[in-house]
């Protein structure tokens, strides 16, 4: 990339942009929104796939598998679709496309991209847990009011300041 | 009006078409705000950027008041939108893995998603990494099956667990964002190091916090009750008519409307399942399953003043089911067909009808004559051809597949 990338949208703008979208969300569902499902889709076939009889009798796996159409044609993979194809129109509006590796300044490339995947695999079982993830949970979950919205949201953010300090080297100078 | 899909009113093809447009949308802010980027969200938690909080708390609280003033306005029911139900130690557990790795991985899932998009091959890792907890999670249900499912407190709301109206806990939210928007900007500032020039020459945000504050009032002013859009008939006076079995059609009637056709205005009303009515049902029923009595899509069939209505299901269980809910909502003329589709098809196909008494009355004779009638007629297979007069297109729902042991 040649060009400098624009700045960024001003984060109040951004988030009264995606107030409106979960709003628009409820309008449609009456449920928000949500990111990890499809990932959670996305395994449920994988296993399927690999062995049908496993997951018809898994209990995990096999609610998914009792009636309607199978796990990949909901409601959650689509909106991912469209949240990978809306967040590519942008990055490519604002000059940001371009492979990298992004990381603190202290750290190499190959210990980002390990710790990158060991926050991923938490992030993915702890959205088992907490029946979704930043978005499925805390931030749906808050604009509904709900308490386990507002306990997961805490949970989330009170144990990444308890954890921040531990892993400091990760991200700052 | 509102919510759509739950009410009925989105066909199940465009279903999947809407989640790809409010996916468009989600995504395009979340990049717009830099969401890509694992160290602007990371500065969340070290003070350099707040990025996360403003995006974060501006979104909920701006959807939070919309959604209330939609319920108040009556474009959205509030009591049908899903509420996350709260595990409380799934709950806490969850947070904490996931805070541990957002410090770690320097995403959520949905920021990782857009950051993989644009190119971050840390983002790519990822969304790997999920795919293995999500995995190690399903192999190891059955140790965590426990915790899981442990200690529901089922749909709660955060202003019940507090003890407050909604309302005042939806300004407190409101204020505490605020608040939370000028310490952080503080502390920025101070972790940054930001020269006096670049503080004074930002925008002030003067005029968006105070339009926030008049949304909380808005909500305050506004009577606390939500609306709910049903004109509920009283129990005392449901009770009644089902004590005096008021509410029972006989088959004769139905008979009599089938055979007079679109000239006498009953419409029966299948309340069994899809499949069972595909397989056979009365000649120009319509299928409104019992689990759909409720949705919107059906007020225009049960709130047609021309229109009588009569419930059948197999028996008249469901029937009367149905005939409840219906009329708990506030809808009038409506029977239940009593016995149903089997005791119909008995008087109708097999029973024998002689007068009872050696000399009848005008009225048996005439009963007698109306049921030989009728059997003629719909053993001559008359009434077999199935016309179609429903009023309004019969849409199957789709249920979004989110459990509530679901993804996020």
């Amino acid at each position: 990339m040649e060009t400098k990338p624009k700045p960024y949208m001003n984060p109040y703008l951004a988030g009264f942009l995606l107030g409106l979208v979960l709003l628009a969300a409820f309008f449609v569902t009456g449920r928000g929104l949500g990111a990890s499902g499809a990932a959670k889709s996305v395994v449920i076939q994988t296993v399927a796939t690999a062995s049908p009889e496993y997951a018809a009798e898994h209990p995990f796996y096999a609610e998914y598998f009792r009636e309607g159409p199978g796990p990949m044609k909901n409601w959650l993979v689509y909106l991912t679709l469209g949240v990978l194809a809306g967040a590519f129109f942008s990055g490519s509006m604002a000059g940001r496309l371009g492979f990298k590796v992004e990381k603190g300044p202290k750290i190499s490339s190959g210990t980002r991209l390990i710790f990158a995947t060991l926050g991923g695999l938490l992030f993915g079982l702890g959205a088992q847990f907490g029946r979704g993830c930043t978005s499925g949970a805390a931030l749906t979950g808050m604009t509904i009011l709900s308490t386990a919205g507002f306990v997961t949201m805490m949970a989330i953010f009170g144990s990444g300041y308890v954890f921040a300090y531990f892993f400091r080297k990760l991200w700052l100078k | 009006m509102g919510p759509l899909i739950p009410q009925g009113f989105v066909n199940p093809d465009l279903n999947l078409f809407f989640a790809f447009v409010i996916g468009l949308g989600f995504g395009y802010v979340l990049e717009q705000a830099g969401f890509s980027s694992s160290r602007k969200l990371a500065g969340v938690f070290y003070g350099y950027d707040f990025v996360v909080l403003r995006v974060f708390f501006t979104a909920a609280t701006t959807a939070m008041t919309g959604l209330l003033l939609f319920n108040y306005i009556g474009w959205i029911d509030y009591s049908m939108l899903y509420i996350n139900p709260m595990f409380v130690w799934s709950a806490i557990i969850g947070g904490v893995i996931m805070g541990l790795g957002f410090i770690l991985g320097g995403f959520c899932p949905g920021t990782s998603l857009t950051a993989a998009v644009i190119g971050k091959i840390d983002a790519m890792f990822f969304i790997g990494g999920m795919f293995i907890g999500i995995f190690i999670f399903g192999q190891f249900y059955d140790t965590f099956e426990a915790i899981y499912l442990g200690n529901n407190l089922g749909g709660i709301f955060v202003y019940e667990s507090l003890g407050m109206s909604r309302e005042w806990f939806a300004m407190i939210l409101i204020l505490v964002a605020l608040l939370a928007f000028v310490i952080t900007q503080k502390i920025e500032d101070s972790v940054n190091d930001t020269p006096r020039v670049l503080r004074e020459a930002r925008p002030s945000h003067m005029m968006p916090a105070m339009l926030m504050i008049l949304a909380g009032f808005v909500l305050l002013i506004l009577p606390s009750q939500p609306r709910s859009n049903w004109k509920e008939t009283g129990a005392d006076k449901i009770l009644a008519e089902m004590a005096s079995k008021q509410h029972f059609t006989c088959p004769d009637e139905i008979a009599f409307s089938i055979m007079q056709g679109d000239k006498y205005p009953v419409l029966l009303v299948d309340v069994r399942d899809p499949t069972e009515f595909e397989r056979f049902t009365l000649p120009g029923a319509i299928n409104i399953p019992l689990a759909e009595i409720l949705q919107r899509k059906w007020e225009t069939v049960f709130e047609n003043p021309d229109l009588k209505i009569a419930l059948f299901s197999f028996s008249d269980t469901h029937a009367e089911e149905a005939w409840l809910i219906a009329r708990r909502a506030g809808y009038e003329n409506i029977k239940v067909l009593e016995g149903g589709l089997n005791n119909f098809l008995y008087s109708v196909f097999i029973e024998e009808v002689v007068p009872e008494r050696q000399r009848p009355d005008c009225l048996e004779l005439h009963t007698v004559r109306f049921r030989e009638n009728a059997k003629n007629y719909f053993q001559s297979g008359q009434a077999i051809k199935m016309e179609d007069k429903s009023p309004v297109p019969v849409i199957k729902v789709v249920e979004i597949e989110m459990p509530a042991s679901g993804g996020c």
